[in-house]
């Protein structure tokens, strides 16, 4: 230890302003303060400091997202063994798995982290250790098919025009491993859209379960036409489906979840919010299910929990509370609206098969406005309680 | 009379509570008016270094109100003048010569004070050099002699953590408390409030006669002026209420029943880093070395009030003026391993990011470690439960930042002082000083007037 500690001590020299290496800091400081606590001391009041920070809140996010982690490698060689046809093993499923995810993680970082490293230099701020979480969120959402330089071209796209360009981390309206998703999901639709998914062997193709919901015709049978191409509520729920890489077992988020909500990392509101809007949603199509409308409306509601991203998204990218509603009220409509776009996308759009992730960038952009609205009904409810009888308040959007 | 419940906020149970006995310090040696005691104050020197000076000769003024002094607690001689960067004047320090030599003023009796009009009031606490002891919301400067406060607030406890017992403080005193309330009474045309803790028992606190008594429980900030004022008279804009602290009300009586300055300040030895931790009786601005009756160590840091709010006065420091207590805690700077990966079974922490989190001892060590560096605002719900007042933190700090004053005083900016953002800066995952922004919000609203 002490040793680490002598040795860091004898480099820091070298990124003092004048040296040559000033320049890079940032990259000192975080590699510092990522091996050894900081050991500043406070300078005024409060004198005496509570153990979080953010790397600690973004290292449990990242260990919420375990099961997700390790559920996707395990599907993924599960996938690959399934469409070769051949005896499922279980030293072989894993080794298979990490063989394809590790690589797309792993490139995700880098190339993200890159981004991340430039800016900080060039801004002469600290490296964000919010990026631990958006590399391995953005890596989980997609394909285990996806070519690595795609992999790479989301995640720069993701990093520089989700976060940097609205100013770092704290700033930025979209939710940067959203903003990365939804990019190769525009650019490279034929590697990411999801009318045939993504198993990681050559030639083989397989129709996802909104796919194949789409393809229901009016007054059909969407149970039915799923269990015809294999689908069934446990097999979605579990996620031994094809799919992208963290997102098929509700099981494994709603670990994440539990995780999150018991160390108060998430916001309950938000996800509560996402279940109800997308529950209660469904249920209104369910109600209108007849001969003449789309097939997935007969799809009962606790369906739509353990169909494409929803569970991810709402667990992981839903929360994200620099670009979600900032009150406790704004909360409850930004999960609510989220749950109920993304079954409309689903229900009755018929271009996009996957709502959850457009449902939640469209959100991010009206977070602000839902958050004026409340916050404009809590300057009212102040002036009210501040004016005697009689007396003239402030109004609450004049401009004197 | 309804005891208000505080719903939000929190206790930090520290280790180092001071046993609730008095003892007298034989005098002090040397004392301090530190200038940064004094907002809104525009100091003007009335006296120079050598000069000897006597109890309640004045030592400094206000160029934008003369007859506003800082008054001298001892009998003593000047014997430094310190100054900081731009010839700032920091603290002026005087050494005592222990015969305490008042400069006498008119002595006034209970039955009179009742009588007395505005102005002789004011009066005799501006000659005396106890009106510095009353203070305004808002931006919490000092009040303005010529203003007319529609309420005055006595601040009869303090929650802080090991905060002195104001209980404690005025057991016996009821006949001095009362006076000083009578000279408040004389102040206001509005209400005199005296807002006590649900477990005070002292007489002075449950008893007082002609003001509007309030008891307030629940954890931190429940003693916390702006609290006070948040749930009982609220401040809008183009309102002015001053306050005082129930110890100072002690001082301002005594100035008008004996006609002579009282710097007398029961000062609580707090903090695992005290030894002895009793409560001392002292004088306004004593040094730390005289209170801590000379036993000082080098790897602890000495505050002047509590671990939140308080000023790290260091071992050569002074008392503040409207401080009474000394909070000793051990100083951090320790660099651990992987620090943010460990379990955390011995972490402090309000959140439930720790396995200690789950298994909360009954009281706490912690040292001045920072605990992590300054990041962008992220986690923007983990302000507002520490905040009593009806005030959405998060957008009250963007206002500030984004230099939107109107938005700013919308959001009730006006009630608010830095020490209510005390929890929330010490909860900050992000490891701001939320306080210190709200003041540089304050001050932009005062500059523009």
């Amino acid at each position: 230890m002490n040793l680490l500690e002598k040795s860091l001590h004898k480099l820091s020299p070298l990124f003092e302003t004048g040296k040559p290496l000033a320049k890079f800091y940032p990259v000192y400081e975080a590699l510092d303060s990522f091996l050894l606590t900081t050991g500043k001391v406070t300078k005024k009041g409060p004198h005496v400091r509570d153990a979080v920070d953010l790397k600690r809140v973004m290292m449990l996010v990242v260990i919420a997202l375990i099961p997700a982690i390790l559920m996707g490698i395990y599907n993924t060689g599960y996938q690959i063994l399934l469409a070769k046809g051949q005896a499922i093993h279980n030293a072989q499923i894993w080794w298979l798995g990490l063989e394809k995810v590790l690589p797309i993680i792993l490139v995700s970082y880098v190339a993200g982290g890159f981004w991340e490293v430039i800016f900080a230099v060039s801004r002469r701020h600290e490296i964000n250790e919010g990026f631990l979480v958006t590399g391995i969120l953005y890596a989980l959402t997609l394909p285990p098919t996806i070519p690595l330089w795609q992999v790479a071209v989301g995640i720069s796209f993701g990093v520089v025009f989700g976060k940097e360009i609205f100013g770092g981390t704290g700033m930025n309206i979209f939710n940067p491993a959203l903003v990365a998703r939804a990019f190769v999901f525009f650019a490279y639709p034929a590697s990411m859209s999801g009318s045939v998914v993504w198993v990681a062997v050559d030639g083989f193709t397989r129709a996802t379960p909104l796919a194949v919901l789409k393809e229901v015709g009016r007054g059909g049978d969407p149970i039915a036409a799923l269990a015809n191409q294999g689908y069934h509520v446990a097999n979605l729920f579990n996620g031994f489906i094809p799919g992208s890489i963290g997102e098929t077992s509700v099981w494994a988020c709603l670990m994440g979840l539990a995780f999150l909500l018991i160390t108060r990392v998430a916001s309950w509101r938000i996800v509560a919010g996402c279940f109800l809007g997308l529950l209660g949603m469904s249920t209104v199509f369910y109600l209108l299910r007849g001969p003449n409308t789309f097939g997935i409306y007969a799809l009962p509601p606790h369906w739509h929990i353990a169909l494409g991203g929803f569970a991810f998204g709402a667990v992981f990218m839903a929360t994200d509370p620099v670009s979600g509603s900032a009150t406790n009220v704004g909360r409850w409509i930004y999960g609510i609206l989220i749950g109920v776009l993304t079954v409309l996308i689903r229900d009755i759009n018929p271009a996009y098969p996957e709502g959850v992730m457009l449902a939640i960038l469209l959100m991010n952009i009206f977070a602000p406005l839902i958050d004026y609205f409340v916050l404009q009904a809590h300057i009212k409810q102040r002036n009210k309680k501040l004016t005697p009888a009689g007396a003239v308040p402030i109004k609450a959007n004049s401009k004197s | 009379m309804e005891t208000i419940i505080l719903q939000k906020g929190r206790d930090l149970k520290l280790k180092g509570a001071a046993l609730k006995q008095i003892i007298s310090l034989a005098s002090a040696a040397r004392i301090a008016i530190r200038l940064a005691d004094f907002r809104g104050l525009k100091p003007k020197l009335d006296v120079q270094e050598n000069d000897v000076i006597k109890v309640g000769s004045p030592i400094l003024s206000d160029k934008n109100n003369p007859t506003i002094k800082i008054v001298s607690p001892v009998s003593g001689k000047v014997i430094a003048i310190v100054r900081g960067e731009k010839r700032v004047l920091l603290q002026i320090i005087i050494e005592s010569d222990r015969r305490q030599e008042t400069l006498g003023l008119h002595k006034f009796s209970v039955e009179e004070i009742k009588k007395m009009a505005r102005h002789d009031a004011i009066q005799q606490l501006l000659d005396g050099g106890m009106w510095p002891a009353i203070r305004q919301r808002p931006f919490s400067r000092l009040a303005n002699p010529s203003d007319h406060p529609k309420s005055i607030f006595v601040q009869g406890m303090n929650s802080e953590p090991l905060a002195p017992d104001f209980d404690f403080l005025l057991q016996g005193q009821e006949g001095l408390f009362q006076a000083g309330l009578e000279v408040l009474r004389r102040l206001t045309d509005g209400e005199v409030h005296l807002c006590i803790s649900d477990k005070a028992t002292s007489p002075a606190l449950t008893q007082s006669q002609n003001v509007r008594i309030h008891r307030f429980a629940g954890p931190h900030p429940t003693g916390n002026v702006s609290t006070h004022i948040h749930f009982i008279d609220p401040i809008k804009k183009g309102d002015i209420v001053w306050y005082i602290s129930a110890p100072d009300v002690l001082r301002g009586a005594a100035l008008f029943l004996n006609g002579s300055y009282s710097g007398e300040r029961v000062v609580a030895l707090t903090g695992e880093g005290a030894d002895n931790r009793v409560y001392v009786k002292t004088l306004v601005g004593s040094s730390i070395h005289d209170v801590m009756g000379g036993k000082l160590k080098g790897d602890m840091r000495y505050i002047s009030g509590s671990v939140f709010n308080g000023t790290n006065a260091g071992q050569n420091g002074f008392l503040g003026f409207y401080d009474s207590q000394i909070t000793v805690i051990p100083e951090g700077g320790e660099r651990h391993f992987l620090g943010w990966l460990t379990p955390g079974w011995k972490a402090y922490s309000f959140s439930k990011t720790f396995l200690s989190s789950f298994f909360p001892e009954k009281e706490i060590s912690l040292d001045t470690d920072a605990k992590g560096s300054e990041r962008a605002i992220v986690l923007n719900d983990s302000y507002d439960r520490y905040v009593a007042l009806d005030i959405l933190t998060f957008f009250l700090i963007r206002a500030i930042y984004s230099g939107d004053i109107e938005e700013a005083e919308k959001l009730g900016i006006l009630e608010c002082d830095e020490e209510d953002f005390a929890l929330c800066s010490f909860a900050d995952p992000s490891k701001l000083d939320i306080g210190g922004i709200i003041r540089q919000g304050l001050d932009e609203i005062e500059r523009e007037g």
